[in-house]
């Protein structure tokens, strides 16, 4: 047991007062209700009609979720069944991402969990569980599985494909570009050079990358949707390293076109919005995706730049998720939570140590832009010392990065 | 996309090819995106316990309310009864009974040996969580004998689940302690 944190106190002090009175509750506990922006959350209560929606959730007419449903009779029917588990995983894992959640990431764990306990255990069992991981940010347990995977087949395209986004988004660039060409070999022409487009455009070479996502993107529609919708949203990020920005959001909203509630999509155009000044635009685009967290933090950054009344109840909800991931000792969401310390908080001592901790475990563009933004803003240039040096020898191109990278190379110049 | 050229056998082989390529890539897309794109919320319920010890005998007596959200409810007992995605109150409370029997088979509380120990289910409830909406469970413990010792077993959701947590918060006067149930820590003891 330990001690339950001061902010934890507040949150469950509603709860307290209910449960102290819980034999003679008959009304709702009104006079539990917090102060606001903390009165967003009622005391328990009975709803007063039968027709109150209390909770979105995944509709049965959604043709993923069908589909979901149906794998599932499949899987349940057929538990010797390890394509029909796999299948039944990865849309799970698939579908989580898509909306932005991470229960989705559980119920796939549950599904090869019996898999695993195989000796040895299959290879594709080994790849979803390594994605799994990935995507809960346990970078060293994934990459461990996936170099099992690859022990036993060496030209598992998934795990090299899932090898090379772990190496990317970790900074490991001569790794990756060595996993790319293990792509090309085991899976063909056209992923391979997805991925090195994908890699070159965080290695000073985005103009080339642009190029190679061009000849893929030329696919068109034979290939699915989410494929054609990813090659958008790298075309976008690419567009932005070159600061060609109708570029990029052409490109945004093409991907949004194709898969127009994918959680990854909508926060990366979000975050355009509000680069490019424009935050009035990133609320209807979020207004039905307040169940994802990285989504919920554009909204509130996005009420922040308006200097809406809601940026504090935004702010109060966002840190109430924080302190629940905290609670229930999960693993660590760096870029967020520097972010939110840093935009929302203006706390930049506690930006630049959750951004250089953050940075530590993945290095993708915004995991240094961030690190350089909290050294900035808590003064201190020698914390972005080392991701100085990483930016020179990766050669990222970035119209805003570049700037913060100067300033503090300029700093630490002057206070030589 | 690459293209195949030739005639006759030729072009069919290059074609049955292209088709495999893109089923490969059919299987392998939706694990390429990067892991940034999630988003962080996993499944929590919150257990509060009020533990009140009465007089010299040591007689211990738990009130509980338990928190779990609407959203993993409905995700193993289909509340959403007219399937359009939005869950109603209605809906919630007309599955009361599924509700308390799936979630009660999975907490259980030991007072020792020969002191078996019952939960009592109060009402249902609702709460607004920062990540969504919880039915909320108030329930007694009830032991045979009042219990000296008492320790809970936690299991909700982890055949389905097993990255969900079950977060404790136990009330014992003015202590508050907290602890986290999961596949690996089923167990905890209240009171030894």
């Amino acid at each position: 047991m330990t001690t339950v944190t001061q902010f934890m106190r507040s949150f469950l002090a509603a709860a307290l007062v209910v449960l102290g009175a819980s034999a003679a509750v008959a009304e709702p506990a009104v006079g539990a209700n917090l102060a606001s922006p903390a009165a967003a959350f009622k005391a328990p209560y009975l709803p007063s009609s039968d027709a109150e929606v209390l909770q979105d959730v995944p509709s049965a007419t959604d043709p993923a979720v069908a589909a979901m449903k149906a794998l599932r009779v499949q899987a349940d029917a057929a538990p010797q069944s390890l394509p029909t588990a796999i299948r039944l995983a990865d849309a799970y894992v698939d579908y989580g991402r898509q909306i932005g959640d991470a229960h989705y990431a559980g119920y796939a764990e549950a599904v090869i969990a019996p898999w695993l306990d195989a000796s040895p255990p299959p290879a594709s069992a080994l790849v979803t569980k390594a994605t799994i991981l990935q995507y809960r940010h346990q970078f060293s347990d994934s990459r461990a599985l996936l170099r099992r995977t690859i022990a036993i087949e060496p030209r598992n395209a998934q795990a090299w494909l899932t090898l090379a986004t772990l190496d990317m988004v970790q900074g490991d660039y001569e790794a990756a570009a060595h996993d790319c060409v293990q792509v090309t070999g085991s899976a063909g022409l056209e992923l391979g050079l997805a991925c090195s487009a994908n890699l070159r455009s965080c290695t000073g070479q985005a103009r080339q990358s642009l190029t190679l996502l061009g000849q893929v993107e030329g696919a068109g529609e034979k290939v699915p949707l989410s494929y054609q919708a990813w090659i958008q949203g790298l075309l976008a990020e690419t567009a932005e390293r070159l600061g060609d920005w109708p570029l990029a959001e052409n490109h945004y909203r093409r991907a949004l076109r194709l898969v127009p509630r994918d959680n990854f999509l909508l926060v990366a155009y979000a975050d355009f919005l509000l680069d490019r000044g424009r935050p009035a635009e990133v609320l209807p685009l979020l207004a039905d995706h307040t169940q994802s967290d990285t989504a919920f933090l554009r909204l509130a950054l996005a009420h922040s730049a308006l200097h809406s009344g809601e940026t504090a109840r935004d702010t109060w909800i966002m840190a109430a998720r924080f302190e629940a991931l905290t609670l229930r000792g999960s693993d660590f969401f760096g870029r967020e939570q520097a972010r939110f310390a840093l935009e929302l908080e203006h706390d930049p001592q506690t930006a630049l140590e959750i951004a250089q901790r953050n940075w530590h475990a993945q290095r993708e563009p915004w995991d240094t832009r961030l690190l350089l933004e909290a050294a900035l803003a808590a003064k201190q240039p020698e914390a972005a010392t080392e991701a100085l040096k990483f930016l020179q020898k990766s050669r990222l191109e970035d119209p805003v990065i570049e700037p913060l990278a100067r300033e503090l190379q300029a700093q630490l110049e002057r206070n030589r | 996309m690459m293209r195949h050229t030739g005639t006759g056998q030729g072009r069919a082989a290059a074609r049955t090819v292209e088709v495999r390529s893109w089923l490969l890539s059919l299987l392998l897309i939706p694990l390429l995106l990067p892991p940034a794109a999630r988003a962080h919320s996993a499944s929590d319920a919150y257990l509060n316990l009020i533990v009140h010890s009465h007089g010299a005998d040591g007689q211990i007596a738990v009130e509980g309310q338990w928190d779990i959200a609407l959203r993993d409810l409905d995700f193993v007992l289909r509340l959403d009864e007219d399937g359009d995605g939005r869950l109603t109150w209605g809906e919630v409370r007309s599955r009361q009974d599924a509700i308390e029997r799936y979630a009660y088979a999975s907490l259980h509380f030991d007072g020792g040996p020969g002191d078996a120990c019952v939960i009592k289910p109060g009402r249902l409830m609702i709460d607004e969580h920062a990540d969504g909406a919880y039915a909320v469970l108030s329930f007694n413990v009830l032991c045979a004998r009042a219990p000296r010792k008492l320790a809970l077993d936690y299991r909700m959701f982890f055949p389905i689940d097993p990255s969900h947590r079950g977060i404790l918060v136990e009330h014992d006067g003015a202590d508050i302690a907290t602890a986290v149930l999961s596949p690996e820590n089923t167990r905890i003891d209240l009171i030894r």
